[in-house]
């Protein structure tokens, strides 16, 4: 049984002007000790998927579907229930370390806290796992004592003090969300490092959210490309870059900065994918992407195309698969 | 002009505080204008026949100690209200909202001294600094309107440089100094227009405490002086009297209570509806 | 942070004397013969000179300044013209009704006001919220004499619970002075919990918008307890500073209510002075109050200083 498996997942918001549809029939599979990484531009919905996996959808949003995590369907879950399995089943390390971190409390209490909460730990019990945790993710007690407060500390150290708190109780799903968006070019390549470490050594499934395919093709096992609230390709990682099927994709893949072998970027002018992601409401009738597509076709105004397979567990949802290779 | 009015009206109407706010302001506004006019009964009748009546059609909310009707008393009182609290805005609007214009365009020293001069101000309660002033130059109405309206200005003062100064960075205000106009005409004709709707809410709200003070130094005695009826007055009188006629003591303070809430609600209201963001400040 | 409060002691001590200067200017401008008001009009010229040398009237003004400053500082406050007492005296008779007084007032707000605002919050836009948030905007509206007389209505006149004034004395036992001090407490209270209970109310509403909230429950912790362990406390710092606003309204509100309750306290000796033109009285007292407001103020600092840490320590990475 797979660890995380999302099958149809809706999220919708309720709106003065009708309802918005932020995710729109989504399916996602994790399996242990594993990696996936979520692709797209801002508003997407990479960061929706992430909130509605811990349960954490903002007030006044409907979700349908489903999200099961081990067999258990989250959507049908009891808030109770769900307090639960956060942080204990499935914890979430955040694109902001400046922000996500409570400025009043010193960082031992907050990776303590969830210890205290779930395993029913003492002060001091929880006081020796988080140091534990902490040092696991480069914080060695002896410079970093647990009663230092965030703003003591670097971005790139805050993100790790995350990171130990997401980790203090051996959850099985990671969710991080662009975990190294806001981080210095070079500490991202460390955090990374540190959570592909992690997921090896404790059999976690980690979801990884980026706008970054660099990072999605050097740390994940498979990858799902999201376009306005839906997925537009899945499929094991290498697979899909060796035959990438949707033109948003292969748009994306096109606006990244290519890397000669010393690291340097090369003088080639990037492309970008023209227009910009149409918002809930403003969504056309047939194919999201059909604004800014380069091949579209009078099918692909009327109707939405569904996931089609291309090849093991490889898919795309798009009409015209064939031409756009031909293209490329 | 008159688009924007329009605008803002139709946004202030599904604002709950500012219909219900304007309503009751409104109300006693037109209660005041009309006792400048006419009221039941002659303020001054005083009729020992017919003193501590309770409600009845004659006299809707009874009559006080003197016989004078209450309803009519209560009337006269708004205007004293209003009249004190709008002297009392204006005078603060009038050198609190130049000064901060000024301090905002020429910075430097005065900035600096006005600020300072602020910040004493308001590590200073006002009500203490009102009852001194009024009790040393010797209470009535006129004494008791410039202690109010002396710390109405710092509040404007302050105000206006804080919201003049973002308005100063902003990209037309450079293209009018381009254009060789020099910082009073530039303030008046650009920078008050941008800051008027913060002004006006605050105006609301300062209107609402000024009634609050005035009824206080009148209380107190240090304020509007028989035979003038005011609110705050008639709460002093009645107050030996609650064993007597409780009632008495219910119905001014109602009206102060009622105005204020009036005035506040119509000021947040106005806030939402006249610029979003400022929501957050308070 | 010492370098923080150093600053904030030097501020301290240059707003208190610039609150002399201003006391003592404003008497001297102000009309009034302090010994022609002892005497009557109808005193003899001789007599009068007599009494101006022995208060030191006839000194300059500058050096009468210095004199009254220096006392201030020896705890020399002068005596009073009206009670024939030192002004110290008078000071302390009178602290013992007014500081208690004030303390019950900040408390019932305070304890009042703050799980009342973190509620609202709670219940963002549900009818409790709503509830609370229109019983808030009446505490303001309405004035607190007003207030105080309808206690006096309810719990004196009706109820017969309480006197409807006056001050026991603490000789008379610890609870009948607190007794006597309930309902005004209780009136100088009720507008300050009710903006209190908003500030806290916006305040909690921001802090949970903070990412640090989603981090608590995404840890597991149910709404409740992100709220009250991890909002709760961000959200104080901004209401502190209301808190420390508030005594100075308080003090203010103590001039009305003790009138209104007949309470020997020093809003009422203030207000007495002033009538009677004891001006030494006066002048002390201002200065005493500004005094009390400043170091209220400089409190509060020391306050921030040990809710948000950011503050304590210089900041600095490891």
């Amino acid at each position: 049984m797979a660890l995380l498996s999302i099958e149809n997942l809706c999220v919708e918001l309720e709106g003065p002007e009708g309802t918005y549809r932020l995710l729109d029939e989504v399916n996602l599979l994790l399996n242990k000790g594993q990696c996936l990484g979520l692709v797209g531009e801002s508003g997407c919905g990479k960061s929706m998927t992430a909130l509605a996996i811990m349960g954490l959808l903002p007030q006044g949003m409907r979700a349908h579907g489903s999200i099961l995590v081990d067999g258990e369907d989250l959507l049908r879950a009891e808030e109770e229930r769900l307090c639960q399995l956060r942080g204990r089943k499935m914890a979430m390390v955040f694109q902001e370390p400046m922000t996500a971190l409570n400025p009043v409390v010193p960082i031992g209490r907050q990776v303590g806290e969830g210890l205290r909460l779930h395993l029913g730990l003492t002060r001091h019990e929880s006081e020796t796992r988080a140091t534990q945790s902490l040092a696991r993710v480069g914080l060695p007690v002896e410079r970093f004592p647990l009663g230092l407060f965030p703003h003591q500390l670097s971005g790139g150290q805050r993100q790790r003090v995350v990171i130990a708190m997401a980790l203090a109780c051996g959850p099985d799903i990671l969710v991080a969300d662009e975990p190294t968006t806001a981080l210095d070019v070079t500490v991202q390549a460390q955090i990374l490092d540190l959570l592909a470490e992690i997921i090896d050594e404790f059999d976690m499934g980690l979801v990884l959210i980026t706008h970054d395919l660099g990072v999605v093709a050097e740390t994940t096992d498979t990858m799902a490309v999201m376009y306005a609230g839906r997925v537009v390709e899945d499929g094991p990682t290498d697979e899909v870059f060796r035959r990438m099927a949707h033109p948003y994709t292969r748009g994306l893949f096109a606006a990244m900065p290519s890397h000669s072998s010393d690291g340097a970027a090369t003088r080639t002018p990037l492309s970008t994918i023209p227009g910009r992601v149409p918002d809930a409401l403003s969504r056309p009738a047939g194919c999201p992407f059909v604004t800014r597509c380069g091949f579209a076709t009078d099918v692909c105004h009327q109707s939405v195309p569904q996931m089609e397979a291309l090849g093991h567990r490889h898919g795309a949802a798009c009409f015209n698969i064939a031409r756009g290779e031909v293209d490329q | 002009m008159s688009e924007g009015f329009a605008e803002i009206w139709r946004m202030g109407l599904r604002s709950r505080g500012f219909v219900i706010g304007g309503v009751i302001t409104l109300l006693f506004v037109a209660l005041a204008a009309v006792a400048l006019v006419w009221t039941p009964y002659p303020v001054e009748e005083i009729v020992v026949a017919r003193r501590f009546q309770g409600i009845s059609s004659a006299h809707w909310l009874g009559t006080d100690q003197f016989g004078r009707d209450l309803v009519s008393l209560l009337m006269a009182g708004a205007v004293n209200s209003v009249a004190v609290a709008i002297v009392a805005v204006g005078l603060g609007v009038g050198i609190g909202v130049p000064l901060g214009a000024i301090a905002a365009a020429r910075q430097g020293w005065l900035d600096e001294i006005l600020m300072r001069a602020n910040d004493f101000a308001f590590a200073f309660p006002a009500l203490l600094s009102a009852v001194m002033i009024t009790a040393l130059a010797g209470p009535g109405a006129i004494n008791s309107i410039i202690a109010i309206g002396i710390f109405n200005i710092p509040v404007f003062a302050r105000l206006t440089r804080g919201a003049a100064l973002v308005v100063w960075k902003r990209e037309f205000i450079l293209a009018a100094r381009v254009a060789g106009k020099g910082p009073v005409r530039i303030s008046i004709e650009h920078i008050l227009p941008n800051i008027s709707s913060v002004l006006i809410v605050q105006v609301t709200i300062q209107f609402a405490l000024a009634i609050l003070a005035e009824a206080g130094l009148s209380y107190l005695g240090l304020g509007t002086q028989p035979p003038q009826p005011s609110w705050g007055k008639m709460l002093n009188e009645a107050q030996t009297l609650m064993f007597l006629a409780p009632q008495l003591a219910i119905f001014p303070g109602l009206a102060i209570a009622l105005t204020v809430l009036g005035l506040n609600l119509f000021g947040d209201g106005l806030r939402d509806v006249l610029d979003p963001r400022l929501r957050r400040e308070r | 942070m010492t370098l923080f409060l150093v600053k904030r002691l030097i501020m301290l001590v240059a707003t208190l004397l610039v609150a002399a200067v201003v006391v003592f200017s404003v008497l001297e401008i102000l009309p009034g013969d302090p010994a022609l008001v002892m005497l009557g009009v109808s005193a003899q010229p001789d007599t009068l000179a007599a009494l101006r040398a022995e208060m030191g009237l006839d000194q300059p003004a500058w050096l009468r300044f210095f004199q009254w400053v220096g006392g201030l500082v020896t705890g020399e406050l002068g005596r009073s013209y009206t009670y024939d007492v030192p002004v110290s005296e008078l000071i302390v008779e009178r602290v013992v009704v007014s500081l208690p007084l004030a303390v019950m007032a900040l408390t019932l707000s305070t304890v009042i006001a703050i799980p009342l605002g973190v509620i609202a919050a709670s219940r963002h836009n549900k009818p409790l919220d709503i509830a609370l948030t229109g019983a808030a905007q009446f505490g303001i509206a309405i004035p607190n004499f007003w207030f105080a007389i309808l206690l006096i209505l309810l719990f004196s006149v009706t109820l017969q619970w309480v006197p409807a004034g006056g001050f026991a004395g603490w000789d008379a036992g610890f609870w009948p002075a607190v007794q006597s001090l309930l309902l005004p407490a209780f009136a100088l209270a009720l507008p300050q919990a009710a903006i209190l209970t908003r500030v806290t109310r916006s305040s909690v509403l921001e802090v949970l918008q903070e990412d640090f909230v989603r981090t608590a429950r995404a840890k597991g912790l149910s709404r409740n307890a992100a709220l009250w362990r991890h909002a709760v406390r961000n959200a104080l710092i901004p209401v502190i500073t209301i808190l420390g606003l508030q005594f100075s309204f308080l003090l203010a509100g103590t001039i009305i209510i003790e009138n209104v309750f007949y309470l020997p306290g020093l809003g009422r000796l203030l207000f007495q002075a002033i009538a009677q033109r004891d001006l030494i009285v006066v002048k002390d007292l201002v200065v005493l109050l500004a005094g009390s407001v400043v170091l209220v103020n400089f409190l509060v600092d020391v306050g921030y200083a040990v809710l948000d840490p950011r503050l304590r320590s210089g900041g600095g990475h490891v």
